[in-house]
């Protein structure tokens, strides 16, 4: 756990923090850096866990992708 | 307030010579310059649907998956009941298309066809350890779900109105959702938030045989959440978000029982619940490796005194430059809920009692690999997909010590074929 | 360990969400700056050797679904006023070119496109979302800025150029 936070603080001081313009967003716009690239993968995982297990599932929120229009 | 062409030219300048440092700090070596090979693309597929406009094209999916689990360990369950567990067939589909300019449609179909025992109760065996009594099994239940979503996209935010139905031999369930998001920050920051409410019905089966068992019970929850999302690089994004749900009316288990003081018993269960979770994700792409890393984790809370841990590790590998392989793993964690045991030697004075493994303190670890493959076909865009998923939950996998397991916790394994079409 | 500047710019960044200055981008009535960039396929292209003519500049990149929607019909106007000297330039900002060649060779269009990978001209004209048109006139003065694509922003930018290219002066 503190390895990944370590991981995180990392990549965020790396990153430079500095907002990243509308015509650098290639890697963001991919398929596979979406919050869910598989949504029916992940509706089905989210219902057989609510199931099985006694949590309940995060919220759905937006963000990342290409930023376009 | 119109300036005047050399401030605005001066402006510029600055702007650039900012940028310019910037851009130098963050300039790679020349050695990772030098390994970067051509990223290219996935072709086809390169747009995902969640983006900031409705969608262009319509997208259809289908998915089959089959679940199965393992049959309960013969050392754990009662002589003569039956060992195994539930078999599910299950079809997924899902469509959505643009309206307009500024509005999405999509629609989720979902069809289960399920066959199997279940845990029924937990009686203490001849040492005191708890036994399994299970149900006999059901020849085929059918579950129906249906979800609508409506999209509408503003310049820097969207609002989303969801509306389903769900329903079983006896269950039926109406569900209704509105978000909204917002961006700002050039688009490098979102906030969200989201209210949805469930209002639940159920009719068990077997009241005659079962005289015990509720005949009708209603559940309402109320759910609410917040998220934030930002975006640390070029290649780097992270969203953190709280849900709080209130759960209300019978929300026991009509078909388990608790074996208290010698005699099974209905589960009786608090008719009141709040629950939050918070849940943290992290994505990141490296672009020498053609491969990007998904990292999760939600912690959870209730006042049933139930608290949970979930981290989840996905790694989607891009191989020549067409097929995605994604391996991926999950740990999860659960304390007891207050009033829980595998089964009871006096009442409790809150009248509380369940022995439903699903409140036991246990752990389980997940491992799978999903592969996908896109084409072209007819001027069509198309995927293929297949995923096998295993899952093993055990009361030593928790991360804290747990004294007695319940008999009852499930292991299965997931399989599953997709297909997608864009046009 | 993190030199402060990295620090401060990062919780600048994560708490300015409402007191963030955007980008000025090149509004109405700025004069387009002339610039010369390398070609896709080759050559140079330069928006000074366009001046007398109505341009649409147009900056894309192959990764952006509007951008792509946007390029048909951007073809459409070119081929319906290209004989009142309406000229399309398109700027890529494909990190890797290639991917551009690819996207074009597959969607041919019969106007030439710049490549800056490096971003240096979006930078320049301040472009603030993707994809960003700039509507310049015969003089080189921007009439219209068009931010994003959508289906409805056609007919009125189609209004637009019918007024500019009638313009002779």
């Amino acid at each position: 756990m503190g390895r990944w936070l370590a991981f995180l603080i990392l990549a965020l001081a790396a990153s430079g923090c500095a907002p990243v313009r509308p015509w650098e967003r290639d890697a963001l716009a991919r398929p596979d850096m979406a919050w869910d690239p598989d949504p029916l993968g992940a509706q089905l995982g989210d219902h057989i866990h609510f199931s099985k297990e006694a949590s309940l599932g995060g919220g759905p929120g937006g963000g990342g992708g290409c930023g376009c229009n | 307030m119109r300036r005047g062409r050399a401030h605005r030219a001066a402006m510029r300048r600055a702007r650039q010579r900012r940028r310019h440092r910037r851009r130098l700090a963050r300039r790679p070596s020349a050695l990772v310059r030098a390994l970067t090979a051509s990223a290219l693309a996935l072709p086809g597929l390169a747009f995902p649907a969640a983006a900031d406009s409705p969608p262009t094209q319509a997208q259809s999916d289908y998915h089959y998956s089959r679940y199965s689990e393992d049959a309960v360990e013969s050392k754990k369950v009662a002589a003569g009941s039956e060992r195994n567990r539930y078999e599910i067939d299950i079809h997924q589909f899902r469509f959505e298309t643009g309206l307009s300019d500024r509005v999405g449609f999509g629609m989720d179909i979902t069809h289960e066809a399920m066959s199997g025992a279940t845990p029924w109760y937990v009686t203490p065996g001849p040492r005191g350890e708890p036994v399994q009594v299970m149900t006999a099994a059901t020849i085929d239940e059918a579950r129906t779900d249906a979800l609508l979503t409506g999209d509408y996209y503003l310049d820097r935010g969207k609002v989303t109105l969801t509306g389903g139905v769900s329903s079983e031999n006896d269950y039926l369930a109406f569900n209704a959702g509105l978000g909204g998001e917002r961006q700002f920050n050039d688009k490098n920051t979102t906030l969200s938030a989201g209210v949805a409410a469930s209002f639940d019905r159920i009719t068990p089966e077997d009241t005659n045989k079962y005289p015990t068992r509720p005949k009708e019970e209603n559940k309402q929850s109320y759910d609410v959440y917040l998220a934030a999302s930002q975006v640390l690089g070029p290649a780097t994004i992270v969203q953190t978000s709280v849900k709080y749900q209130l759960a209300t009316g019978f929300l026991s288990d009509p078909y388990k029982l608790a074996y208290v003081a010698g005699a099974p018993e209905t589960d009786e269960r608090p008719d009141l619940r709040n629950q939050v979770s918070w849940l943290t994700r992290f994505r990141h792409h490296f672009r020498a490796a053609k491969a990007s890393l998904h990292f999760d984790y939600m912690f959870y809370a209730d006042d049933w005194k139930m608290y949970s841990h979930t981290f989840t590790l996905a790694w989607y590998q891009t191989l020549f430059d067409r097929l995605q392989l994604v391996p991926s793993v999950r740990y999860y964690s659960q304390s007891q809920a207050e009033f829980y045991e595998p089964y009871y030697l006096v009442p409790r004075s809150d009248g509380y009692r369940s022995s439903d493994y699903r409140l036991s303190p246990y752990g389980a670890y997940e491992y799978g690999i999903k592969a996908e493959f896109p084409f072209e076909l007819w001027s069509l865009n198309w995927a293929l997909s297949a995923a096998y998923e295993r899952y093993v939950s055990g009361a030593d996998l928790a991360l804290e010590k747990v004294d007695v397991e319940n008999p009852g916790l499930v292991s299965y394994n997931l399989f599953t074929v997709g297909v997608t079409g864009r046009f | 360990m993190f030199p402060a500047r990295v620090r401060m710019s990062c919780a600048a960044a994560l708490l300015s969400v409402a007191l963030a200055v955007p980008a000025a981008a090149l509004e109405k009535g700025d004069r387009a700056p002339d610039f010369s960039a390398p070609g896709l396929s080759g050559g140079t292209v330069s928006l000074s050797a366009y001046r007398g003519k109505v341009v649409y500049l147009d900056f894309w990149a192959s990764w952006c679904g509007p951008c792509a929607q946007a390029l048909p019909a951007i073809e459409s106007l070119r081929k319906e006023f290209a004989p009142g000297d309406f000229q399309v330039i398109a700027v890529n900002l494909d990190r890797n070119p290639a991917l551009a060649k690819k996207f074009l060779s597959k969607r041919p269009v019969g106007y030439p496109s710049a490549t800056d990978p490096k971003g240096a001209l979006p930078a320049q004209f301040g472009v603030d979302s993707m994809p960003t048109s700039f509507l310049i006139d015969r003089s080189g003065v921007v009439r219209h800025v068009q931010r994003g694509f959508r289906e409805s922003d056609l007919a009125p930018l189609r209004e637009q150029i019918q007024k500019l290219v009638a313009d002779k002066r």
